[in-house]
């Protein structure tokens, strides 16, 4: 099983760049390019940042695939 | 191919490490075979490396705050990264240390000072360009 997401849909349906987001949820730009390309997975307490940032709950956020 | 402000902070790193290799280990290279306080001209090296270490991080720290206004954002990610790069450098340490002992002990022409320490020069050196290689790899592919 992979855990896998939806970050990059979600963050485009909120009109977030991956910078803004960033910002927002306290972490690089690149860190957020790596989990919506699946390269890192982020701890628990940044995924339900940015899953509160995004409005969303975070099993809709992240799945296994 | 683009770069983010730590990427290139590492590559600063790195090109010290071998600028550092190709201008000052010539001159412990040559004076390996002397003692400590028989080589030739060590005050003037060792002020001519802080020199160059403080221009050389100067300009090349101003010039990146000069094209890159943002700052470095320390995540999890990085954090991540860090340590697996460290971890990888401190086992490099303890196996050149090793090395380095066995060396002492095992060769008995290894007795002056100068040959000693252009060994760990050149340990530090080879085990800083390999942290710093691996971490600016984690830091593309991660």
């Amino acid at each position: 099983m992979v855990l896998k997401n939806n970050l990059k849909e979600l963050r485009q349906e909120k009109n977030y760049t991956q910078e803004e987001l960033g910002i927002n949820v306290g972490v690089s730009r690149q860190t957020i390019i790596s989990i919506e390309r699946y390269r890192y997975n982020p701890s628990l307490e940044l995924a339900m940042k940015i899953a509160n940032n995004l409005n969303v709950k975070i099993e809709k956020l992240f799945y296994f695939s | 191919m683009t770069l983010s402000k730590k990427e290139i902070s590492i590559l600063i790193e790195i090109v010290f490490s071998i600028l550092f290799a190709l201008i000052f280990m010539p001159f412990f290279y040559e004076n390996k075979e002397n003692n400590l306080l028989l080589i030739n001209d060590l005050v003037g090296t060792v002020i001519g490396i802080i020199i160059f270490v403080v221009i050389y991080f100067s300009v090349a720290y101003s010039l990146l705050e000069l094209f890159f206004k943002t700052k470095i954002i320390e995540d999890e990610r990085g954090d991540m990264i860090n340590s697996k790069s460290y971890k990888l450098g401190y086992l490099l340490y303890e196996l050149f240390l090793f090395i380095f002992i066995g060396t002492l002990l095992t060769n008995s022409t290894l007795q002056n000072k100068g040959e000693i320490i252009f060994l760990i020069l050149s340990l530090l050196l080879l085990v800083s360009i390999i942290k710093s290689i691996y971490q600016f790899y984690l830091y593309r592919t991660f």
